[in-house]
């Protein structure tokens, strides 16, 4: 647990700044609001004050007799939370008035001191944001040093420019944006140098060495605050023994050093209205696999498994009691072999990193080091985990050395996939110059630039990217809270930039990619049955979806013009009742009509989802009124017939149910006298599932034809959804 | 140690993640895949081979057992059938044709079928399949055809169809050239149809003759290169299992995505899983009358009111900073979305920049897509033979699916590598290897540890040199997994107990003592100092833990009125332990049912606000 003072420069300064340039108060409140948005997002048990100075009041215990005053203290120490982020948001203005900074300083002293009687506390902090243009007394300076050091209070400086901005030279921009005052000091008022002079004495004295490395610009810390550490984990030590064979046993920590961080904290389910968690139950009922779904009680029901075809009940005891059960926590050798052969890129998941203090694991990793070997073990967390085989890579660093564990595949997560040959192939095997445009286009687009000096130096460090998800939620879950009612907002520039090609890279390989679409003749293929996996159906389903919201709203306007006859065809939206429109306006011809409405139910068909079967099932139905209405079963039927026969490919079996539950079956001649149909086909027509079994009748000579088996099936029950 | 178990679930709460792009073999939109065993059963099938070793016939039946467990752990909804041809009785689903018998017609593989293949094995079987089938005429031609009516009578979507022919005679018409030409044909109908027909030559006295009938029976190879036929024929079972593996599994594209390199040059990939971590299956519900699966149907209702809740009836939320924060929930997916599906070229580094730690998640592999955009292959293959010469990876942004946040991953080159007779081990293409965020590392302190002598190493040199192995992949089985399908097995068959599993993880202990010999105690005498013994400290450091803890407990603390107002205010109540918010409510007279923190701290709010 810490304790945290922000103490924020407000005055008349902060708010003036040459043209061009952001304010320094901005600035500073970005810092001040990234910071509390990481503590409330990490759900930080640290307490926060914040102080506020050259403000146009005074507010604070110290102020007496003039001395004191403009500061105050704007929230007391307390865990933060959305109250102060929105008052921040919206409440925090620049102040007209100027206050000395080690006033400030002093009252927030006062705060933490105060407040934070009879609790314990890792640490204090105050961190100081501001331009220090105001002239401050350095009368009391060295007995703040020495309450500070006593107190144990540790101290930041936030300021707009570098801290060695007025030494001379330009090493001291880094970090700085343009935003900045040029560094060589000419920038820099009087009071700004002095200042500058003083934080340098306070740091130096509190800590001679790296004092001024706590002395940040604005920017750089708004870079730093960006990136957000959902939870500071603390590595778990996992102490064992690594055994080889029975009687040698070497002690041994592990920790984790990778692990992919989700987010833990799931979304809750509310009522739209009230935006209560509790008016929303979930029910979970378990129903027979029948045509009436019948419910049955949880308590009758067991647990199973499923072997192959067989279902085995399988009852949580037994299977507690007949698993596999581990002896316990093992880090056992199994044997050792060659480094190449357990290829690296099969393991999986996590990494751990395992230290000791001794000697016998040092020499363990150096013996596999200079052989070049790797340890197989087996490694068991705990009593209730699964076993694990990893294997253990010496690690020989500068300041440590280790075994890295990585875990191994087992034979059944393995797939051996064969594919086939690139490079033997001579239709795909690359010429000369195109072999010599992907080296000249590598060439451009290496990421580690060797330096003057010979320091490698990487210009795209992926494991110093926060994981945009992350940043990416935080951004919205602040938006939302601070400003209700709009829209999300969109990515934030710096995250974007983050996660694309560095300009460097991306601007001199520009010229080699031009070549290389010289070189390489490279054709999109059009594939229609491509636009049947679901895949790409869903892929591009959002976007039509969208639309189709906006079209049936405009539908509800112009409901008098369809009336009028502004139906020139069957539309996605409501195709059932295009439909009825066009055969009423008689503008296109029957079949015309009937052609554009099948069309529709492909398309929705195409989607294989049960909301599209709704809407299909209302084409289907429409269709069948208009062909029974004007006696032409044939179309009807025909189409049917030949709907029923891609049911199995298509996997329309679900949507076959419920056309049987719909009874849209075939129109028998007792509805239109044309049809060819008699009225027992039809029930039968929609059977589907129980004519596997009957189609096992005699083969006939040409190998089996089987959509015309099912078509006649011999004895079959109806389904009483045929029954009215 | 919390941090540790979250990370390995227990076995009951093996839930998918949500992020479960890993789920494959999605049976609804692909469909199933099917394989016919189509087994000589000729009196040449069982003859014995010299010094003992197995039939043609057995090893088979070895063979087609692994296939059936293999695929019950790993794709149980996979249609396999076992047809016997060359046999004496005739057995298929219309007695129509006379010399085949269909033992297992097309179905997902179940605890039955693989006992009824156990009896099949050995002495004994080869006894009880000269009774059932005995060996007759051969017509490989009625075979086909029976073969291609069990296709014709499923109903399901089959996405791939394959069939093995396993004999041991390359001319099984004896010359009868009539029942040669309707083998020919009727293998044509089959190919038409899509089904892919290989042949699993087995060891025949005199060498077997691929070109002199089979050649025009099987399909061509997938590539140039593989002239699959000039294949030896299979000797030993490992190789016949190896061949069929290789041949029996579908690869299953993950994805289809396009792989920009910039600036409008796009190629398109498909990514494949060569790993996936197999998992017990989910349980499912049994009705315990009848033992028929339920289904679970989960709605959601409106508390006041009872009505039926639509998903548009809700909405999201989270709770930070004592604010409840509410989303849409298309807002919660489209939060998530930075970028389409796609790989995107962002550079290349040398290869030792990838550390062995920088990876999470099993990785991928990639592969071009030359029906999706022509020219895939080429670029990919001189990108490929680049990044393996110069030595380095590409680094890809990659979005796996629509509302998916991108990761990165390091695209290293893999290029073809052939076993000694020819097989492929390893395909051309690229693994792609998940990195880590900034926010997936975890800052470790590294103490200073003293580092060995000459001396030390040399002894573990010794020690190490004497447990060497050759690692193979699929040398270890899953204890867990294994486990559990014995006792479905032992279950489903009613059998008294499961077959014990071996445990392959267990290190082989005596046989490693004896291999070391006298060098353990030499190591140790160079590294303990005398009478150390590294397993007791441990033990002891707990009791005393135990010991401090015991007098640690605090006695019964109380707080006052003010200060649990000044908590509330605060917003600090939670720092408060159990026990005292337990006084607290006591205190106050406040009721709670819960023992739980939240529910203590909710309940004191509740009376003081």
């Amino acid at each position: 647990l810490s304790a945290l003072v922000l103490c924020m420069d407000v005055g008349f300064s902060m708010s003036n700044s040459g043209p061009g340039q952001e304010l320094a108060f901005e600035q500073a409140k970005r810092v001040i609001q990234k910071f509390i948005q990481r503590q409330v997002f990490a759900e930080s048990k640290d307490e926060l004050g914040l102080v506020l100075f050259g403000t146009d009041h005074t507010k604070n215990p110290l102020a007496e007799d003039g001395q004191y005053q403009n500061i105050s203290i704007y929230r007391h120490l307390m865990m933060p939370d959305f109250e102060l982020l929105e008052e921040i948001e919206h409440q925090l203005q620049p102040g007209s008035q100027h206050a000395d900074w080690l006033d400030a300083l002093v009252v927030c002293m006062d705060l933490l001191q105060k407040e934070t009687v009879g609790k314990k506390y890792e640490r204090l902090n105050i961190a100081l944001l501001t331009d220090l243009n105001t002239l401050a007394c350095a009368d009391q300076l060295d007995v703040i040093i020495g309450n500070l050091k006593k107190a144990g209070i540790t101290l930041q400086f936030f300021l707009p420019f570098p801290v060695d901005a007025d030494a001379e030279g330009d090493g001291g921009g880094d970090g700085a944006g343009p935003q900045n005052p040029p560094p060589g000091g000419k920038g820099l008022s009087r009071e700004q140098k002095q200042g500058l002079e003083m934080v340098k004495q306070v740091m130096t004295s509190l800590d001679d060495e790296d004092g001024l490395d706590e002395v940040h610009t604005f920017s750089e810390a708004v870079k730093k605050l960006s990136i957000f550490k959902p939870i500071e984990r603390r590595p778990m030590a996992w102490p064992c023994q690594l055994t080889i064979g029975s009687s040698l046993s070497i002690r041994i920590i592990g920790y984790k050093a990778v692990c992919e961080e989700k987010f833990k904290k799931s979304w809750a389910v509310v009522e739209a209205e009230s935006h209560q968690k509790d008016d929303v139950k979930r029910e979970t009922v378990f129903c027979l696999n029948d045509d009436n779904e019948t419910e049955v009680e949880k308590e009758k029901t067991i647990q199973g498994f499923q072997y192959g075809s067989d279902i085995v009940p399988f009852s949580k005891v037994d299977q507690e009691q007949m698993k596999y059960k581990s002896d316990g926590k093992s880090f056992a050798v199994l044997g050792f072999t060659k480094q190449e052969t357990s290829a690296i890129f099969l393991n999986r998941n996590d990494t751990m990193i395992y230290c000791h203090a001794g000697v016998a694991l040092s020499s363990l990793i150096h013996a596999l080091d200079r052989l070049k070997m790797v340890a197989i073990v087996r490694y068991v967390y705990d009593r209730r985990s699964n076993p694990q085989v990893g294997a253990a890579f010496p690690c020989i660093k500068q300041k440590y050395e280790c075994l890295l564990y990585v875990q191994l595949p087992y034979m059944e997560d393995l797939r051996q996939f064969t594919f086939p040959s690139l490079e033997n192939n001579k239709k795909f095997s690359p010429s000369e110059a195109q072999l010599s445009a992907v080296d000249a286009l590598i060439s451009s687009m290496m990421l580690v630039k060797e330096g003057e000096d010979g320091e490698k130096e990487d210009i795209f460090k992926v494991n110093s990217i926060p994981n945009p998800q992350f940043q990416r939620l935080f951004q919205c879950l602040h938006h939302r809270c601070v400003n209700p009612g709009t829209p999300l907002p969109p990515v934030e520039p710096w995250l974007k930039r983050m996660l694309d090609c560095p300009q460097a890279v991306s601007a001199c390989c520009y010229d080699f990619l031009k070549e290389m679409k010289r070189c390489f003749p490279v054709k999109e293929v059009l594939q229609k049955k491509e636009q049947k996996t679901s895949a790409v159906v869903f892929g591009k389903n959002d976007e039509p979806e969208a639309k189709k919201l906006k079209l049936d709203e405009q539908d509800k306007f112009s409901l008098g013009e369809i009336s009028e006859g502004n139906v020139t065809s069957v539309g996605s939206v409501n195709p059932a009742k295009d439909f009825h429109t066009l055969i009423q306006q008689k503008t296109i011809s029957f079949e015309q009509a009937c052609e554009q409405l099948t069309h529709r139910i492909e398309q929705l068909l195409g989607n294989r989802r049960t909301e599209y079967y709704m809407k299909t099932i209302t084409c289907v139905q429409a269709f069948r009124e208009q062909a029974v209405k004007t006696s032409n079963a044939e179309l009807f039927n025909n189409y049917m017939q030949s709907l029923k026969k891609r049911v199995p490919d298509w996997n329309l079996q679900e949507f076959w149910g419920l056309l049987a539950q719909d009874a849209l079956t075939l129109i028998s001649k007792d509805e239109v006298e044309s049809s060819s149909v008699s009225k027992q086909e039809a029930n039968q027509f929609l059977l589907f599932e129980e004519n596997v079994e009957a189609a096992a009748g005699p083969t006939p000579e040409d190998g089996g034809d089987v959509d015309d088996l099912v078509c006649a099936p011999t004895d079959v029950k109806i389904p009483c959804a045929l029954d009215n | 140690m919390a941090d540790w178990n979250a990370y390995y679930p227990k076995e009951d709460d093996e839930v998918e993640q949500e992020e479960g792009e890993e789920s494959v073999g999605d049976y609804k939109s692909s469909g199933r895949d099917s394989l016919v065993f189509l087994v000589d059963a000729s009196k040449e099938m069982f003859i014995k081979g010299e010094d003992g070793e197995p039939s043609n016939f057995d090893m088979t039946m070895q063979c087609v057992r692994s296939v059936y467990t293999s695929k019950i752990i790993s794709s149980d909804k996979d249609l396999i059938a076992l047809v016997f041809y060359g046999t004496e009785q005739s057995k298929n689903p219309r007695n129509t044709f006379k010399h085949v018998y269909v033992y297992h017609d097309l179905d997902s593989p179940g605890a039955q079928r693989v006992q009824n293949i156990d009896s099949l094995r050995g002495e004994e079987g080869a006894q009880l399949a000269a009774e059932t089938m005995g060996s007759g005429q051969t017509s490989l031609g009625d075979a086909l055809w029976c073969c291609y009516n069990l296709y014709s009578d499923i109903k399901l979507r089959l996405s791939h169809k394959r069939l093995m022919i396993f004999t041991c005679r390359d001319d099984p018409h004896g010359g009868d050239s009539t029942r040669d030409i309707r083998a020919r044909t009727k293998a044509a109908d089959l190919k038409g149809t899509g089904v892919v027909i290989d042949l699993m030559h087995l060891k025949k006295p005199g060498g077997f003759d691929v070109s002199c009938f089979f050649c025009d029976i099987v399909s061509p190879p997938e590539d140039e290169r593989e002239l699959g036929l000039q294949l030896e024929p299979c000797g030993k079972l490992e190789d016949l299992k190896n061949r069929v593996r290789a041949k029996e599994m579908k690869k299953r594209v993950q994805s289809r995505l396009t792989f920009s390199l910039g600036d409008g040059m796009n190629i398109a990939v498909g990514v494949y899983l060569l790993v996936k971590t197999a998992t017990k299956p989910q349980a499912v519900r049994l009705y315990a009358e009848t033992n028929e699966p339920v289904r679970t149907k989960t709605r959601l209702f409106h508390t006041q009111n009872g009505s039926l809740l639509l998903p548009s009836d809700t909405k999201r939320a989270q709770v930070y900073g004592k604010k409840q924060i509410v989303m849409e929930k298309g807002e919660v997916d489209e939060i998530k979305k930075f970028d389409d599906p796609g790989l995107v070229l962002i550079g290349f580094k040398p290869m030792d920049c990838l550390k062995l730690h920088h990876h999470i998640r099993p990785s991928l592999f990639i592969y071009p897509e030359e029906e999706q955009v022509t020219g895939s292959s080429c670029v990919f293959t001189a990108l490929l033979q680049k990044c393996s010469e110069r030595n380095v990876f590409a680094l890809c942004k990659y979005t796996s699916k629509l509302n998916t946040p991108p990761r990165f991953v390091a695209l290293i080159p893999q290029r073809e590598v052939l076993d000694s007779s020819q097989v492929q081990a390893a395909p051309a293409g690229f693994h792609a290897i998940y990195l880590p965020y900034a926010d997936d590392k975890r800052t470790l302190d590294v103490h200073d540890c003293p580092t060995a002598s000459d001396e030390q190493v040399d002894k573990m040199k010794q020690i190490v040199h004497k447990l060497r192995f050759r690692y193979r992949s699929d040398a270890f089985e899953n204890p867990v997994l294994q486990q559990h399908y014995r006792n479905l097995e032992a279950l489903a068959l009613d059998m008294c107990a499961p077959e014990a599993i071996e445990d392959f993880t267990m290190p082989k202990v005596k046989m490693m003592d004896d291999r070391l010999g006298p060098l353990v105690q030499e190591f140790k005498d160079l590294v303990y100092p005398p009478n150390y013994n590294p397993e007791s400290k441990t033990a002891a450091k707990r009791k005393q833990a135990d010991a401090e803890g015991a007098v640690d407990k605090k006695p019964k603390v109380e707080i006052s009125e003010d200060e649990l107002r000044a908590h509330v205010a605060k917003g600090t109540l939670s720092k408060l332990t159990v026990p005292v918010l337990k006084d607290a409510c006591k205190h106050f007279g406040v009721r709670t049912t819960g023992t739980k923190k939240a529910e203590l701290i909710e309940a004191l709010l509740a009376q003081l606000n």
